[in-house]
């Protein structure tokens, strides 16, 4: 909350009856919230501390956010290490049970032994390499072109009127000289749409980086979670520190590590963000691995709908590194005729590869 | 000013006049933003009546509408100004023949005859006489770039042409913006207004919007599409109707001489409220097949 909102929302005060409850709260309301969720939960955060001041035992309305936030007992840092351990935790029973006979069954393990040991912990460094392969990938996608021009010496695009008219007038208003402007490049917008349900936990050390590693490739991406449900992450990833932003994530999706609804969470993505985000200029890359426990006939819906729209839909899949991968899983195989590209991302590494790969297919 | 408010209650009444059906918190937003001089950013799924409230002020205070539709790559060309460029050429043409001198032309040149006024300049000449109202519609459209020209603009609404100078309103017009949250909208512009969210409506908002709105209606048959609408934004659909869906379906099946649902009409008329080929699969599949499910509908 900002000082500037508090004295307007004072101000605001002034004008309405404040021994009117509902205008009183309508009034704080709209001076104080800036989003759908906030203003959802508004009236019940009023309300508690309504409650608590009769009570006598006024905590502070700080407190009383927290609680409503966190929403599950489980506090977000537990959540946190609970997931960066994944991979070490065998035997856990998650609802992915599947997903690891399968693993067992082909003898496959994504991470080499080494790199299993310290699988939780990851460093500044590998965010800055994750940064580096991000941008290499913007890079190639800088082909779409803007409405906004700039000079151009070449004989192209459209005319530059007012530079015309201007240099006409030494000229008697005859236009002698002609000059161009041409459409500046810009960056294509990307938005990544990464899985961070129980079966993605071990690609921990892959995909936090990629995460976090976001916030420095500019104001074109928008970062999306999601596990059985989505949530919307890009200020969190842009503004906060590395560490604070995990765990305000994974306070952001309620079923952190759970299961995996890919279809349902990518109907929540196009009925809410997809008429503004999809359009030919947007790339999409999703980071799972394909295991989904939910509707098929919805994720194959979902996935046409996404294809349609995007310029470019990538699938990223950590279990693709593996030369003897198929992509069985009744999820993958249902969304491959939609995806533009599959391609395999497990480690940093392999995403390096990723952005060598596309902007040699990208630049003709 | 034609109107002036002076409680919520008069507002709410006033809208109900120009057929608008507010809640008490909108009621209360648009009241502050007419008291404070401060825009108000209104969000909401489409077809909710965001656009429509702007439409309603500008009804109530009996000014003009200035609008501007955003889109991705709009700039302060089509947003702003723009000089009118043949006209320029041909006024130099005719003033050569004068041997005037070329400072004297460019003086004439850059002046406010040869602006093209966009609808921000517009709003801000116009206000001169009386306030007009400024509709920014779907924000989250443009870019950031854009986003943060505004802020600028709406901040202390004055603009600065190097030609000509700074052109100050001498009265604040009132401001909507509207944004059908497709992507986050930046805080700095929404901590300048004030935030209202409009939500789809309840079944007894929903009902009195389609007697309002279509007075000739028969008010059982109000009442059973408004449950039918209601019933319909449960499911789990790509895009849910929003009210102006609501209002043209009510219009059409009026169109039809009917005062009452019927199953066949309903999906006769279905493109009135479904936009997507999937959507209209599912509820011709999944939905209109089962016969319990119809007769809920259409109770």
């Amino acid at each position: 909350m900002y000082q500037s909102s508090i004295q307007e929302a004072l101000r605001s005060l002034k004008e309405v009856d404040i021994c009117t409850k509902e205008d009183f709260l309508n009034a704080l309301r709209a001076n104080f919230v800036s989003g759908d969720l906030e203003w959802a939960q508004f009236p019940q955060l009023f309300e508690q501390y309504w409650t608590s001041v009769i009570q006598g035992q006024d905590q502070g309305p700080t407190q009383d956010k927290e609680d409503v936030g966190s929403g599950t007992g489980e506090s977000a840092e537990a959540k946190v290490d609970k997931w960066m351990e994944g991979a070490g935790e065998q035997g856990q029973e998650t609802d992915q049970g599947m997903e690891q006979a399968w693993v067992k069954r082909v003898g496959y393990s994504p991470v080499s032994p080494i790199e299993k040991v310290d699988v939780g912990k990851f460093d500044k460094e590998d965010i800055a390499v994750a940064q580096l392969a991000l941008k290499r990938i913007m890079s190639t996608f800088k082909t779409a072109k803007s409405r906004r021009m700039r000079r151009s010496p070449q004989r192209r695009s459209v005319m530059d009127f007012p530079r015309i008219v201007r240099k006409s007038l030494k000229y008697g208003g005859i236009p002698m000289e002609l000059f161009y402007r041409e459409k500046r490049k810009r960056l294509k917008r990307l938005v990544i749409l990464a899985d961070v349900s129980g079966s993605m936990e071990r690609y921990a050390r892959f995909v936090i980086p990629f995460l976090l590693g976001l916030r420095g490739v500019g104001p074109r991406a928008e970062v999306f979670v999601f596990s059985t449900s989505l949530a919307h992450v890009t200020s969190i990833v842009r503004h906060l520190p590395v560490e604070k932003a995990l765990a305000q994530m994974v306070k952001c999706l309620p079923e952190w590590s759970g299961g995996t609804r890919i279809g349902y969470s990518l109907h929540q993505f196009n009925q809410n963000y997809g008429p503004g985000l999809l359009s030919r200029r947007t790339v999409v890359v999703i980071l799972s691995d394909g295991w989904d426990l939910g509707a098929k006939e919805l994720l194959r819906r979902e996935m046409a709908h996404m294809g349609s729209k995007a310029y470019c839909v990538i699938w990223l899949n950590p279990l693709a590194g593996d030369p003897a991968f198929q992509p069985i899983c009744q999820g993958m195989q249902v969304v491959l005729p939609y995806v533009d590209y599959f391609l395999p991302a497990n480690s940093l590494e392999s995403l390096k590869r990723v952005g060598h790969v596309l902007s040699k297919i990208m630049v003709h | 000013m034609a109107a002036d408010f002076h409680s919520i209650d008069q507002v709410m009444e006033k809208m109900a006049d120009a057929r608008y059906i507010a809640d008490r918190a909108l009621a209360t937003v648009l009241f502050l933003a007419h008291r404070l001089e401060k825009p108000i950013f209104l969000e909401g799924e489409p077809g909710v009546g965001k656009t429509e409230v702007a439409i309603v002020m500008a009804k109530l205070f009996d000014t003009e509408l200035i609008r501007l539709q955003c889109y991705e790559g709009l700039d302060a060309t089509t947003a702003l100004y723009e000089w009118n460029y043949p006209k320029q050429l041909l006024y130099i043409r005719l003033q050569e023949k004068e041997k005037r001198s070329k400072d004297e032309i460019e003086k004439i040149l850059f002046s406010s005859q040869f602006l093209i006024r966009r609808p921000l300049l517009e709003a801000i000449v116009r206000a001169d006489e009386r306030a007009p109202v400024l509709l920014i519609d779907e924000i989250d459209r443009s870019d950031e770039e854009f986003e943060a020209f505004l802020l600028e603009v709406l901040s202390d609404f004055q603009i600065t042409i190097p030609e000509i100078g700074t052109i100050r309103a001498k009265n604040k017009p009132m401001v909507v913006v509207t944004s059908n949250r497709t992507r986050d909208v930046h805080d700095a512009l929404k901590r300048r207004c004030l935030y209202h969210w409009i939500d789809y409506p309840s079944f007894e908002k929903e009902y009195k919007i389609i007697m309002t709105k279509l007075p000739g209606i028969d008010a059982k048959f109000a009442e059973q599409v408004a449950r039918f609408m209601q019933r319909l934004r449960q499911e789990d659909l790509l895009k849910r109707p929003g009210v102006s869906e609501t209002l043209d379906w009510a219009r059409a099946l009026m169109e039809m001489q009917k005062d009452y649902l019927e199953e066949a009409v309903v999906m006769e008329t279905l493109g009135c409220i479904l936009k997507y080929q999937e959507d209209i699969r599912k509820f011709k599949e999944e939905i209109w097949q089962d016969e319990e499910k119809r007769a809920v509908y259409i109770s």
